[in-house]
């Protein structure tokens, strides 16, 4: 995925921004998280035989203008209010070593995930070492903006280009790595229980 | 495993029903925001739906060791707390304006259908079991959690939520087959009783068993054989777990309440109790019928004359026997604490 570099992000932070329309997107591939990797034997047990990750796919584009990193994501699957958890969107970023993206992560190969729920005004920063180890994460410039259309959610999350301590780097004119996880609230889907990428997309950033 | 259990005893026989238990606990540990209708202590009366309602029907827990899939309770099985017109009604200078629950729309509170028992007159009855979080020494809670926020006290085997570690997944509400646990929405956090643990770890008792009326709460030790717990679980062998088919090993015991004789067709008292014995078998296991004629034996054994350290035990006559090692009076304890106490408490996010 390219990430291109534009004049004004605040152009790009609105969902339904007319500039987004100007960015080339692309389709990435979702499927469930496997059973056998759900870290408890009561949320296998209790899984088992129940469909959950069935967003199949995200429609996602990205800009950054030298300062900042914003991507749009688009997918299917919007929950009716009153439910007990939110629809969510997290974008998992590589920030040392080479992590597993299945295993979100592992010793001395940590990712950090910006985390937008339906039910909050910021995102989430997290970061993790491998399933379950999931911790707030290095404090982040970010931000985001939600917004549903009748089934789609069309998501921006944005953050401060840079480096740092368990902040994965996003660099103009560098690549990294790109992941993402998508939960539907209303099938009661948090924790493991989620759609994924399989695996990372490059993700490169315009000079 | 835990080097040493903590555990409690509640007998049924001395049980009021006055819920003095349940207002301990709520004042000391369910005041904050998001916590109006916890109660870590319920009393329910017994036949009844329990809290939260139909509890016994959620599942969760453990077959043949194998965890089972579990209902996770809503605000309103646990039974919502009222707001009150309180305002209107005292001062609002509307003369017609009468008292009301969530302006007249209140679902089932807590303790909704307490006082409604089982049986047909002159054969009624019911009795009152009161309920904690059974610290179980198989917790479905702590092994369903994703996060393993939930921890197993090596040193008493109490079991904690740990609220920085908690994410809200609730699944630990799910396993719970006793569901004692509740989920707080404006921390975010699952909650349940802490076996009061900063009293503990100072020397005091429970709250609930120290503010107990009928001394019918003993705690201690569950391998202290000079204590209350070991004498009645073990030793007398009176004390049954609640349940003990949901495979979680509970640490509270009950000991299971005689009743009257059933009268006959004629009002002559028969040999049947008026409590049927395969309810509280449903409830306590099949070694009911010998806790019941242990305790009618030694009631039995006292009425002759004889002496019976097992209905001294119950009688408690001396009040702090109740509480083994946990006797020391929470306000010396609390000025210890007020000189500088390792205990303190945080709200999720604030731990330094």
């Amino acid at each position: 995925m390219r990430s291109q570099r534009v004049a004004k992000i605040s152009d790009f932070l609105a969902p339904a921004a007319s500039a987004w329309g100007q960015v080339a997107g692309e389709e990435i591939s979702l499927m469930p998280t496997p059973l056998p990797m759900q870290p408890t034997e009561y949320i296998r047990n209790s899984w088992e035989g129940r469909p959950y990750g069935g967003v199949k796919s995200l429609r996602v584009a990205s800009v950054h203008d030298g300062e900042t990193w914003a991507i749009r994501a688009t997918w299917q699957g919007v929950s009716p209010a009153g439910k007990d958890f939110p629809d969510a969107l997290a974008v998992a970023l590589p920030v040392s070593g080479k992590p597993a993206l299945i295993t979100m992560g592992g010793d001395g190969a940590p990712v950090q995930f910006l985390r937008w729920a339906a039910n909050k005004d910021k995102p989430m920063s997290i970061v993790a070492t491998g399933i379950g180890s999931s911790r707030p994460g290095a404090k982040i410039k970010s931000g985001a903006i939600g917004e549903a259309s009748g089934d789609i959610w069309n998501v921006v999350i944005t953050r401060a280009l840079g480096f740092g301590q368990e902040v994965a780097p996003l660099v103009a004119g560098k690549k990294t790595q790109i992941g993402f996880a998508v939960w539907l609230g209303a099938n009661d889907e948090r924790a493991g229980i989620k759609a994924f990428s399989i695996d990372w997309a490059e993700l490169a950033l315009d000079a | 495993m835990s080097k040493r259990q903590v555990a409690m005893v509640m007998d049924l026989n001395k049980c009021l029903g006055c819920q003095t238990c349940t207002i301990a606990c709520k004042t000391l540990w369910t005041k904050r925001e998001g916590m109006s209708h916890m109660y870590w202590n319920t009393v329910n009366t017994q036949p009844g739906t329990g809290t939260p309602h139909n509890y016994e029907t959620m599942g969760g827990g453990f077959k043949d060791g194998v965890a089972q899939r579990g209902h996770r309770p809503t605000v309103e099985e646990f039974g919502k707390a009222w707001d009150f017109n309180h305002q209107e009604v005292a001062f609002g200078g509307k003369p017609d304006a009468h008292l009301m629950a969530d302006g007249g729309h209140a679902g089932k509170g807590p303790n909704w259908d307490e006082d409604i028992g089982g049986g047909e007159y002159p054969n009624s009855y019911y009795f009152y079991l009161p309920r904690i979080c059974n610290h179980c020494t198989h917790p479905a809670c702590l092994e369903a959690c994703p996060r393993k926020a939930i921890e197993k006290r090596e040193e008493d085997g109490i079991v904690l939520i740990n609220e920085d570690k908690c994410r809200g997944h609730r699944f630990c509400q799910e396993a719970c087959p006793y569901k004692k646990i509740y989920y707080n929405e404006v921390e975010e956090v699952s909650q349940k009783c802490i076996f009061c643990y900063p009293r503990i770890d100072e020397g005091v008792t429970t709250a609930c068993s120290r503010q107990c009326p009928g001394r019918i709460r003993f705690v201690g030790y569950l391998d202290d054989q000079e204590g209350p717990i070991f004498k009645l679980v073990h030793k007398y062998k009176v004390a049954l777990p609640l349940h003990s088919e949901y495979g979680t090993r509970p640490n509270v015991f009950y000991v299971p309440p005689l009743s009257p004789p059933r009268l006959d067709e004629n009002g002559d008292a028969t040999d049947e109790p008026r409590i049927p014995t395969d309810y509280l078998i449903s409830l306590f296991g099949p070694r009911v019928p010998d806790v019941l004629k242990k305790i009618e034996d030694e009631r039995e054994r006292v009425r002759n004359g004889e002496t019976s350290e097992l209905m001294d035990l119950l009688i408690s006559r001396k009040w702090q026997d109740l509480f083994g090692p946990f006797t020391k009076h929470p306000r010396d304890a609390g000025r210890q604490m007020a000189q500088g106490s390792p205990v303190k408490f945080y709200k999720k996010g604030e731990r330094p």
